[in-house]
């Protein structure tokens, strides 16, 4: 017996449809995982990185 | 902000260090991308010509369209956006670590290793050596040669991840992170192949899995090569431009994970009503549909950041060429959910509609955030002002129009081949059943193409002369700041202040990028062993046909010139269960005709018709004449002709190796066959060439690569046929369709 009887005889189309489910259920924990009011003040310090680097001395800056 | 941060910092910390980054290896990317996107938007303009008028092939092998359209894709894709990520990823990773890359050495191997792959594409695609998937053709060496190179990058990155001086992986460092990762896995996995010379080899899938392989491929190269990294680069790239923080972090975050789990479930959708079982095809469907979310959050995440600033739009080039490129991600990421419904995909599929979609990415998003960045770095790197703001402006209204003009003609294009392909006139049979009435209806269209792309080339040019008399006026030598940062300590998440005092659990992750990385890997190994281990080890995927056997020494000969001309480039060989196409092309393909397909060649679109029953349609000297002089049989053909297949010998040894390497992939050879193929494609030729004489051609053809060409087309859809009652025999239980 090969492993492609075994997985032919398991019925696996109900295989994707588990994962589906599985998806989304991770797609709402990290939903709800972000939304939490605890998160808010450290989100907005970490959307300020980009900003928060030193512009190298002598070069012109801001400008396109 | 700034000050207040640094000043923070400084206070927990007591240990400073100094460092300098590394912005030579950001100019030498940055410079390479605009040299590349040269050469492969020229590429495309030469290819936009020759489908206008087929006399720009020039009756030459090495330029011909078939093969230098997939020069045209490798160059930009991986060539242009791929020293762009490159620029773009070293100068924003070591800002936002604080820390110079890890190695210096590994930064130049890495320029100059991705500079030797691009040269070493440049060189055997024309040659016609290349393996037909798409956007993976490059020959086993190369693709070794990429592996490595990816691996030294990897190992920059993580390297400088280690001995970062912000404890905070920004969402930017995210997205790189999963680009990583899913490059190397697809990369790998779709490139598994058996050797069969120095410049050959051949897919160790086949048909059915070869294509599920393909497109999950193909499609996560737009979704991690083309879409991740500019998306990190967006939002670290867009607020520097805009001098305001993004929008929504957590809008990001969000973004972030739903790409990472949903897209890598996609890539059925291109093979909607094809031989994939119908279970892959509506998966692949649904998670396409579930894209819409996390791409628009980002669309509207990135064109949001501009709140209360776009004045600034109006006077700024970069902003202007970051929105347009945002709102082509927006449009182009709403329109590819929209095709990967089965219905709207009927319709589009095989025609120029897909080629406008992807263009609109690549010119509008891509290329516009790539011009984006290099107006903003040119006086950053370069230390100097830009040359000239106006040419930056103008080149953005040139392109715009070039892109406008592009993807309205091919839009155009393509609805009119996909509804003059299934048109039925008043009694029910093809209002249109010759291919080339819709082909030639096209041209204007082709023509306007070629007008849109010399404008966004032109602009292209302007882009290039902006830079260079910016690198010119710059100083002979670059000052290379000396910047000063605490040292990271041991990660204690109540060490952090303010709101990082509750670090939760994603927090954390982020301060753990080895972690965070294998995450990142598992969703994308797990969400595709979902689809591959049903795909590849449910026997009923690909019911075998007892009528279907292996290609004969000098068909599998055909085959490979086949590959090598390109073919599968304008035809493809699958025939729809849809009733235009049945009653055009003749019986739908079936799964198990494919079984020795090694690689599958089923092609993505129909510059010409479909050749999956072309087999015995003809007389022999009517492809004889046909590849000589295409317009000689069908007056109006935009065909290349091929006049070099009947002066080029078969290469007898390389057919020897050819049925060697097939037999180790399982195909049933015998032995005989394996020792003797030579000597029988060499009888087949023979039998051939001399049916072709006695019709009326040209002799002494049995040894050319013509002759095994024709071995070839006259196979296609055969063997169904031979079987009175077409009936599949499921074997079920054979894992490979056997």
């Amino acid at each position: 017996m090969k492993l492609s009887d075994v997985m032919s005889a398991m019925h696996f189309n109900l295989f994707a449809q588990i994962a589906l489910v599985i998806a989304l259920v991770g797609f709402a924990a990290v939903v709800v995982s972000v939304f939490l009011a605890r998160n808010r003040e450290p989100f907005r310090r970490a959307s300020l990185m980009p900003l928060a680097e030193d512009r190298p001395a002598g070069t012109p800056g801001g400008r396109a | 902000m700034t000050t207040a941060t640094v000043a923070g910092t400084a206070a927990r910390n007591e240990r400073m260090e100094q460092f300098v980054y590394d912005d030579a290896i950001v100019r030498l990317f940055l410079l390479a991308t605009l040299v590349w996107g040269l050469v492969g938007m020229l590429v495309g303009i030469v290819i936009a010509l020759q489908l206008a008028n087929p006399v720009f092939n020039f009756g030459l092998p090495w330029i011909s369209f078939g093969r230098l359209r997939p020069l045209h894709t490798n160059a930009v894709i991986f060539a242009f956006a791929g020293n762009a990520i490159f620029m773009g990823v070293y100068y924003s990773t070591q800002r936002l670590l604080k820390a110079r890359m890890w190695s210096d050495l590994l930064s130049r191997l890495h320029f100059w290793g991705w500079q030797a792959i691009i040269v070493s594409a440049a060189l055997t695609l024309p040659l016609g050596i290349t393996q037909s998937k798409e956007y993976a053709e490059l020959e086993w060496p190369i693709d070794i040669a990429i592996a490595l190179v990816w691996v030294i990058f990897a190992v920059n990155v993580f390297g400088t991840i280690a001995r970062r001086r912000e404890r905070h992986l920004y969402v930017a460092i995210w997205f790189y992170i999963s680009t990583l990762v899913a490059i190397a896995v697809l990369h790998i996995f779709n490139n598994l192949v058996v050797v069969a010379g120095p410049f050959k080899s051949y897919s160790i899938y086949a048909g059915v899995q070869d294509a599920f392989m393909q497109w999950w491929y193909g499609h996560n190269a737009v979704a991690f090569f083309l879409t991740t990294p500019f998306l990190g680069m967006m939002y670290y790239f867009m607020p520097k431009a805009a001098d305001r923080p993004i929008f929504s972090y957590r809008l990001s975050i969000l973004h972030f994970w739903t790409l990472v789990f949903i897209y890598i479930w996609a890539g059925p959708h291109h093979l909607h009503y094809t031989a994939l079982p119908a279970w892959a095809s509506t998966l692949g469907m649904l998670f396409s549909v579930m894209l819409w979310m996390p791409s628009w959050g980002g669309m509207v995440n990135g064109l949001l950041t501009l709140r209360g600033a776009w004045h600034k739009v109006t006077e700024d080039p970069v902003l202007k060429f970051f929105v347009v490129a945002i709102t082509f991600y927006g449009m182009s990421t709403f329109e590819g959910p929209l095709l990967s419904i089965k219905s709207v995909n009927a319709l589009s599929h095989y025609t120029d509609w897909t080629i406008a979609h992807v263009h609109g990415g690549a010119l509008g998003w891509v290329g516009f955030m790539v011009f984006g960045m290099v107006y903003w770095l040119l006086p950053r790197l370069f230390q100097t002002e830009l040359w000239s703001k106006r040419l930056a402006e103008l080149h953005f209204w040139i392109a715009t129009v070039g892109i406008l003009l592009y993807i309205v003609a091919i839009y155009a294009a393509g609805l009119t081949q996909g509804l003059m392909w299934r048109a039925f006139d008043e009694t029910g049979r093809l209002a249109y059943p010759d291919f080339i009435e819709t082909t030639v209806r096209l041209l204007p269209m082709y023509w306007v193409r070629v007008l849109g792309g010399v404008l966004y080339i032109a602009g292209m040019i302007l882009c290039g002369v902006n830079a260079l008399m910016t690198w010119r006026r710059g100083p002979a030598r670059y000052a290379e700041p000396v910047h000063e940062a605490p040292g990271l300590r041991p990660m204690t998440v109540e060490a952090e202040p303010g709101g990082f005092k509750h670090a939760a659990w994603h927090r954390r992750w982020e301060g753990l990028p080895l972690t965070f990385s294998v995450w990142v890997g598992v969703a994308v190994v797990t969400a595709s062993l979902f689809e591959i281990v049903p795909m590849f080890l449910i026997g009923s995927n690909v019911p075998t046909i007892r009528s279907v056997h292996p290609y004969t020494p000098l068909e599998l000969a055909g085959r490979d010139i086949y590959v090598a001309e390109g073919c599968n480039n304008c035809h493809s060989q699958m025939i729809r269960p849809i009733r235009a196409e049945t009653m055009r092309y003749g019986e739908y393909s079936k799964p198990g005709e494919f079984v020795y397909d090694h690689p599958f060649l089923w092609g993505s679109r129909r510059i010409g018709p479909d050749l999956a029953r072309v087999g015995g349609k003809y007389p022999d000297l009517w492809h004889v004449r046909h590849m000589e002089d295409p317009r000689s049989t069908t007056p109006q053909s935009i065909m290349p002709a091929y006049p070099w297949l009947a002066r080029t010998p078969v290469k007898w040894s390389a057919v020897e190796r050819g049925v060697a390497a097939q037999a180790s992939l399982g195909v049933p050879y015998t032995r005989e066959q394996v020792a003797g193929a030579a000597d029988l494609a060499r009888a087949q030729g023979k039998q051939i060439a001399a049916a072709i004489a006695q019709q009326g051609g040209p002799a002494g053809l049995e040894e050319t690569e013509l002759v095994a060409l024709v071995a070839y087309l006259q196979r296609l859809g055969i063997d169904i046929k031979k079987s009175p009652s077409v009936a599949a025999a499921a074997t079920g239980g054979e894992g490979i369709g056997r």
